[in-house]
């Protein structure tokens, strides 16, 4: 039971990501995949304003989204001027050399990580409690991101992915719009580290590398990019997926490689025959509204 | 009368290539006038300049008086510059409704903002443009096209479309680039009886084109261009009746 409520926990950080990277790459169409980082800057701010400040819990992790929200800008701005492949190396190259400031700096406990993050909630009912929050936030993120993007703004957002030039030459401001879509997507991103941090109560750089990136990918993609409940279904099957194999028995040694093996052949698979994803993105979503 | 679109000197060059070699043009509110060459002659570009996809190397560009030197593309597009595409570039995720409603120069909700602290005002707007855009679908006789997907009308229905786009933008100054190949039919003659009209209500209009006689049915006056220079301005008549031109044009 203990063990199904902690993937629970998992769950709703997860979707909480899925649901944001997709806002950002689906909605969008800004081709980044340094969401990790994003997700990390909560996680690291929200620990350290935990172990130093002994802040209120509510306020460091809203801390944590803040500051992912703000520093989104540092990847944004490249994307004003370019994009697609570009931006997605780009990105990458982003995310590693912010990995490698989180690991060469002192206060952040370097590359072993910061431990000793206090603990907000105890007793047996513990991990419940995370459940509950983490999957209540989810569920107001995945709200959130719908009712923005009903109506008027989803339309230029969709304007914009499709022909960025025609958007442009109609008087519409794309900047201010990619400055929004990171700045949200990044802070719901950061939102989600400052739960990871408080839950597990120890964090480390190697939790946010590159196949952080492939997994929020293949759930985004799996799911059903530029839709709003894909995500959510991308990162509950990603969850359980692997919990299945484990019961499998294989060796470790196996069983990680085994993950990167699945995720890829996912993507490439959903790539293949089904590139809309399991659930695919609705057509009109705004002209039948109203 | 002061013209509302005006190039001086306009020079601009991709390497040894030159597209606008000193290239003065005029156009008065009411006014249609024809751009037409050969292909490659620069008419296209012309419209690049205008509209900012790339800078002028020397030379002005004004609208109603502004200079749109260093404006990037969607200022100069809320000074008064709309124009449509020889490819189209219709938003393809979209309806041929959703496709006008994002183009009015006074949108509401393009900024998070007007979502998240006037979303009534943001709702009432968007009925307005919504009435708008049936209003120009209507008199294209689109109207009952409104929700299908752009991808799934005919090519002279995009070609159409395009111009809904750029009508509902409110821009002054139209661009329109080929607005007729490919287009035949009932949208041929509702393409010439919208643009006649725009025309009267006071928008200037600039047309690229390679179909001879919608120029000569549409345009006021013409301007030859080759090789990124105007090789000859007038009737288009004249134009079309001299030798040297006609050769240029059609090859010798």
């Amino acid at each position: 039971m203990e063990y199904l409520v902690s993937l629970a926990v998992l769950v709703g950080i997860y979707v909480i990501l899925s649901a944001s990277f997709n806002l950002i790459i689906g909605f969008g169409g800004l081709i980044s995949i340094a969401h990790p980082i994003f997700f990390a800057l909560g996680a690291y701010t929200t620990g350290l304003l935990a172990i130093h400040f002994e802040l209120n819990p509510f306020l460091s992790v809203f801390a944590g989204g803040a500051v992912a929200f703000c520093s989104s800008v540092m990847l944004s701005l490249p994307s004003l001027r370019i994009s697609g492949d570009y931006l997605l190396i780009t990105s990458i190259g982003f995310q590693l050399g912010m990995l490698e400031v989180i690991k060469h700096l002192g206060f952040t406990g370097g590359a072993s990580g910061l431990g000793n993050i206090p603990n907000v909630v105890s007793g047996s009912l513990r991990s419940a409690v995370f459940a509950v929050a983490s999957c209540v936030i989810a569920a107001a993120v995945v709200w959130v991101i719908r009712w923005l993007l009903t109506g008027p703004y989803g339309r230029v957002i969709s304007a914009m992915r499709d022909d960025e030039l025609a958007f442009s030459a109609l008087g519409r401001n794309a900047m201010m719009i990619k400055l929004a879509l990171f700045a949200i997507g990044s802070g719901f991103a950061g939102v989600a580290g400052g739960i990871y941090a408080y839950y597990y109560q120890y964090i480390s750089p190697d939790q946010f590398e590159i196949l952080q990136s492939a997994m929020l990918l293949t759930m985004v993609v799996v799911g059903g990019m530029g839709s709003h409940v894909g995500p959510v279904v991308g990162a509950v099957l990603l969850l359980l997926l692997p919990q299945a194999i484990s019961f499998l028995n294989l060796p470790p040694s196996v069983m990680a490689p085994l993950q990167g093996v699945i995720f890829t052949t996912l993507v490439i698979v959903f790539l293949f025959w089904r590139p809309q994803g399991l659930v695919a993105p609705s057509q009109h979503t705004t002209s039948k509204e109203v | 009368m002061s013209a509302l679109i005006s190039l001086k000197d306009v020079c601009k060059s991709f390497g040894g290539i030159v597209v606008a070699d000193h290239i003065s043009i005029d156009i008065q509110r009411g006014e249609i006038l024809g751009l037409i060459g050969p292909n490659g002659a620069g008419k296209t570009s012309l419209f690049n300049l205008i509209s900012g996809l790339f800078p002028v190397d020397s030379g002005t560009i004004s609208v109603a008086g502004t200079p749109l030197d260093r404006l990037p593309l969607y200022q100069r597009a809320r000074l008064g510059v709309a124009r449509t595409w020889q490819h189209m570039r219709l938003f393809s995720s979209m309806s041929v409704l959703e496709n006008l409603l994002v183009a009015p120069s006074n949108y509401p909700g393009e900024q998070i903002y007007q979502i998240i602290f006037r979303n009534k005002q943001t709702k009432t707007a968007d009925i307005a443009i919504r009435d708008r855009a049936m209003g120009i679908l209507k008199r294209m006789q689109l109207e009952s096209i409104a929700h299908t997907n752009v991808n799934d009308i005919t090519f002279g229905q995009q070609k159409l479309v395009g111009l809904a786009r750029a009508l509902m933008n409110d821009g002054e100054c139209l661009l329109l680039d080929e607005p007729m190949a490919g287009v035949e039919g009932n949208a041929y003659e509702t393409m010439k009886t919208i643009v006649r009209e725009e025309a009267a209500a006071g928008r200037a209009v600039c047309v690229v084109e390679h179909n001879v006689s919608f120029i000569k049915d549409l345009c006021n006056s013409a301007v030859f261009m080759a090789s990124g220079k105007i090789l000859e301005r007038g009737s288009v008549e004249t134009l079309l009746s001299s030798k040297t031109l006609a050769d240029l044009y059609f090859g010798a």
